[in-house]
């Protein structure tokens, strides 16, 4: 049905796309995955016609039901593109925040794919909301009227990304790309996307392209896959074949890489002895205050953790799954004495414990080398404790020391974090978390923003500096497959609460509660 | 409502600051209203009668007080330099009162000039393709941003008045005797005041909506099949008015203070020139008075500016 043909697309001379070929039949999920900067989106966005202007379209052609949409060479034409977009393939976005206008209500926004394709289809303004209700029905959301009249922000993300969806399949258009569609959604609510794209698959028989990053999901939805590296289709053929048996050498890496109970990495049970805990929490409560809307209204104490009672011993990691806002980072900063509104009691038996954050690319101050960065905590130590003093030269020497240890060269001393690749950055957070010898770590969606190999590598890093130091980790994801590889306990929260804390096995093979049995679901 | 009280509190808050802070600077800086009033008649027997005439004798906290109390009634006084006729002195309601209409619709004018211009003309320049076009614009925007408020004046006088003879220079006509009469006259310096507007606000409204444009929903709305006019004036404008909304208020409490320099070339009675005499001959109950009147103006503005900006973006109207 859809053809591309020997496509290469490149941005000012380097190659982002290099000579690929797909087919895309009826009713087919086809999985384009590879790390960022393969050349996904690249090729989808092209398809779509909506190749940045900077791109420059190479070789190939690209053929949509025998029409041919675009041809090297040849100026596209713009006019026939804009009647094929929306009416016959459409695209689902990452980010549903950003991709819907935020100053737009959602109902006109949806509306207006109608509008522009299929205005005389219908008599009337109401004619049309009424399709456009039904649609958002359709991908199972309550209350549409309500909907219809909310701006995005009004709405959740899960919420979002329904109207986005429903934007793109309103017209049942024979192609939908989705581009990540549930990569910046919580676990429980990707699920349900998913289902949710699967159904409309079934319904409506379109074929879809789903580009992801994660090999998990692409595994659950896809037909076939198309694995990308540097521009290139490294391998193709079905989804099972793939899995079981991958033929590059990439595809056996990418695979080996995925977190997840399937995977051997994983698999590993360690027994720790718990005697003396390094971290106790006892009965604590965690508080913040939210200033009242109303005149001479008081500020209220919201409570957003209740009752948390665990601790962690050393040499342990403990895995803490739940959704965003469920008071994850909130108990880390507890804990870090961040946040002093707390009742209960936080016992922690080592110097002051250090955070790994998730974003490399923003919790490093772009301004300072890298050398810099690794040294501050200690300045900082320098300030609190009387007892401890660092020269200049000690200092250079332990985040010297410090950058051979989390695998970085010693030139990177010099660098500024703009040069390094984001696993780089990662290494230098945990080599900040390091330097100053804590026992503890709490590590906050450490690798949630890094590829899956890249992710591999970190975690790995993790794991031998904890063998390494007898290091113990509170470790925050979202990803079940993540928690299942690094956790030996597993605590999982739900709106401030602690619904169940136990050993990793323990807990896949027998969740008690509904709502870990929801997270586990998929995994 | 609790939006509203707090506002009012805060207008009250800075009337108050701003007055004192005024009755201060006048407390400090030299110069003497006795001297500048008596001039050469000036003897140590006269000067210490007028000193008592105006009250000037009383400690500072009290004229402050007493002037106070006067203003919450109403009363704001008479001009120290500027008199009715022989025998009456000029309150500074009509005198301020006689200019304000000058300077109001002055500022009206030039800021209705640079909305009308600017605005099209940023979006025209985001959307162009054209290289050339945009050059052009670029250096435009530029010099018009560069020029000097004064020779811009002289400027327009020439083109206007002396080459094209579309008004005639210095020939203020007043709106007392031909309101007609009076807004032609007004539009030249109007548009001197709007030139440098126009360049500021055309580049701003034009570089907002190229970022708008790199956004996530703009793909989206490409990815519907939307073209590119379509998005720029259904998707982008919108959202890219939003900064420019606060630069416009900014603008507008600019012109609405009055511009001296302006007023000046133009021979225009204003609320700007009245200031600066005012301040040179230690005028005290006028400068008080229109530097309450310019802070509330500014106040205000900002307070539509903000009441805009909830109309415009719906992420705000909630917080």
């Amino acid at each position: 049905m859809i053809s591309i043909d020997n496509l290469t697309i490149s941005f000012s001379g380097k190659k982002a796309v290099d000579g690929i070929s797909l087919q895309i039949e009826p009713g087919e999920i086809l999985g384009l995955v590879g790390e960022s900067g393969s050349g996904k989106s690249v090729t989808a966005l092209t398809l779509m016609g909506l190749l940045a202007s900077e791109g420059v379209m190479e070789t190939g052609t690209i053929d949509f039901n025998g029409t041919c949409l675009l041809k090297a060479g040849v100026k596209p034409d713009q006019k026939l593109l804009r009647s094929f977009r929306g009416d016959q393939m459409s695209m689902i976005f990452q980010e549903p925040m950003t991709s819907l206008n935020p100053t737009m209500k959602v109902g006109p926004q949806i509306d207006e794919q109608l509008l522009l394709h299929a205005k005389d289809d219908f008599k009337s303004a109401e004619e049309r909301k009424k399709r456009v209700l039904e649609t958002l029905e359709g991908v199972g959301l309550r209350d549409v009227e309500k909907v219809y009249d909310s701006y995005p922000h009004q709405l959740s993300g899960g919420m979002r990304q329904r109207a986005m969806i429903a934007m793109a399949v309103i017209l049942h258009p024979a192609l939908i790309i989705a581009d990540e569609p549930t990569t910046a959604l919580d676990v429980t609510i990707q699920n349900q996307i998913v289902k949710l794209l699967k159904e409309i698959r079934d319904r409506e028989q379109n074929s879809m392209i789903f580009i992801t990053h994660d090999l998990n999901l692409a595994r659950r939805i896809c037909t076939k896959l198309a694995v990308m590296k540097d521009g290139k289709i490294v391998e193709l053929g079905s989804t099972e074949e793939i899995f079981t048996n991958p033929q590059t050498d990439y595809a056996k890496k990418l695979i080996a890489a995925v977190p997840g109970r399937k995977n051997s990495k994983s698999a590993v049970h360690r027994e720790i002895e718990r005697i003396e805990p390094i971290l106790t929490v006892k009965d604590l409560n965690v508080f913040y205050k939210e200033r009242s809307k109303k005149l001479f209204g008081k500020t209220e104490h919201k409570c957003v953790v209740k009752n948390a009672d665990f601790e962690i011993y050393p040499g342990e990691t403990l895995g803490l799954v739940g959704e965003s806002g469920c008071g994850k980072t909130s108990l880390c900063k507890a804990i870090l004495g961040i946040n002093n509104d707390i009742t209960g009691n936080v016992k922690i038996s080592t110097v002051r414990p250090q955070m790994v954050f998730q974003d490399p690319y923003s919790s490093l101050n772009p301004s300072k080398s890298i050398g810099w960065l690794l040294e501050e905590p200690l300045r900082a130590e320098d300030i609190l404790e009387k007892s401890i003093k660092y020269t200049k030269e000690t200092r250079k020497e332990m985040a010297i020391d410090m950058l051979r240890r989390v695998g970085l060269d010693e030139y990177y001393y010099d660098r500024m974090p703009h040069q390094l690749s984001g696993g780089q950055r990662q290494r230098v957070s945990i080599g900040q978390a390091l330097i100053t010898k804590p026992s503890l770590i709490l590590a906050d969606e450490p690798v949630s923003a890094l590829d899956v190999t890249i992710q591999d590598q970190v975690l790995e890093l993790l794991e031998s500096l904890q063998e390494e130091y007898g290091l113990a980790y509170l470790f925050i994801s979202h990803d079940i497959n993540v928690i299942y590889r690094v956790s030996d306990r597993i605590m999982v929260m739900k709106k401030g609460e602690i619904l169940e804390i136990g050993d990793r096995d323990q807990l896949f093979d027998n969740p008690k509660h509904p709502y870990t049995k929801e997270l586990l679901a998929e995994s | 409502m609790k939006y509203f009280i707090k506002k009012i509190v805060t207008l009250i808050i800075t009337l108050l600051l701003v007055s004192i802070l005024a009755f201060l600077a006048f407390q400090i800086i030299p110069g003497d209203v006795v001297h500048s009033i008596l001039g050469t008649e000036a003897t140590p027997e006269r000067e210490e009668a007028l000193r008592e005439e105006l009250g000037l004798d009383r400690p500072p906290v009290e004229r402050y007080l007493n002037w106070g109390k006067d203003v919450l009634r109403g009363d704001f006084g008479v001009s120290y330099r500027y008199s009715k006729n022989m025998n009456e002195m000029m309150p500074v309601k009509e005198l301020i009162g006689d200019k304000l209409p000058v300077t109001l619709w002055l500022a009206l004018l030039s800021v209705g000039i640079t909305v009308l211009i600017a605005i099209p003309l940023g979006v025209l320049w985001a959307g162009t393709k054209n290289k050339f076009l945009d050059g052009v614009l670029n250096v435009l925007t530029q010099t018009s941003m560069a020029i000097p408020a004064f020779f811009l004046g002289i400027l327009v006088t020439y083109l206007f008045g002396i080459a094209f003879k579309m008004f005639r220079p210095g020939a203020y006509v007043s709106y007392k005797t031909d309101f007609g009469g009076f807004i032609h006259y007004l539009i030249f310096p109007a548009i001197a005041i709007a030139i440098p507007k126009i360049g500021m606000t055309a580049r701003f409204l034009r570089n907002s909506t190229l970022t708008e444009l790199t956004s996530d929903y703009v793909r989206t709305a490409r990815s519907k099949g939307a073209s590119e006019k379509r998005i720029l004036f259904k998707h982008v404008l919108r959202n890219a008015m939003l900064p420019v909304v606060t630069f416009l208020g900014m603008i507008i409490a600019e012109v609405v203070a009055g511009s001296i320099v302006v007023e000046q070339v133009f021979a225009l009675p204003g609320i700007g020139r009245l200031l600066i005499s005012s301040i040179s001959t230690r005028d005290f109950p006028v400068v008080e008075i229109l530097i309450l009147y310019i802070t509330f103006v500014v106040i205000i503005v900002y307070f539509i500016v903000d009441v805009l900006y909830r109309v415009l973006d719906p992420r705000i109207r909630e917080k």
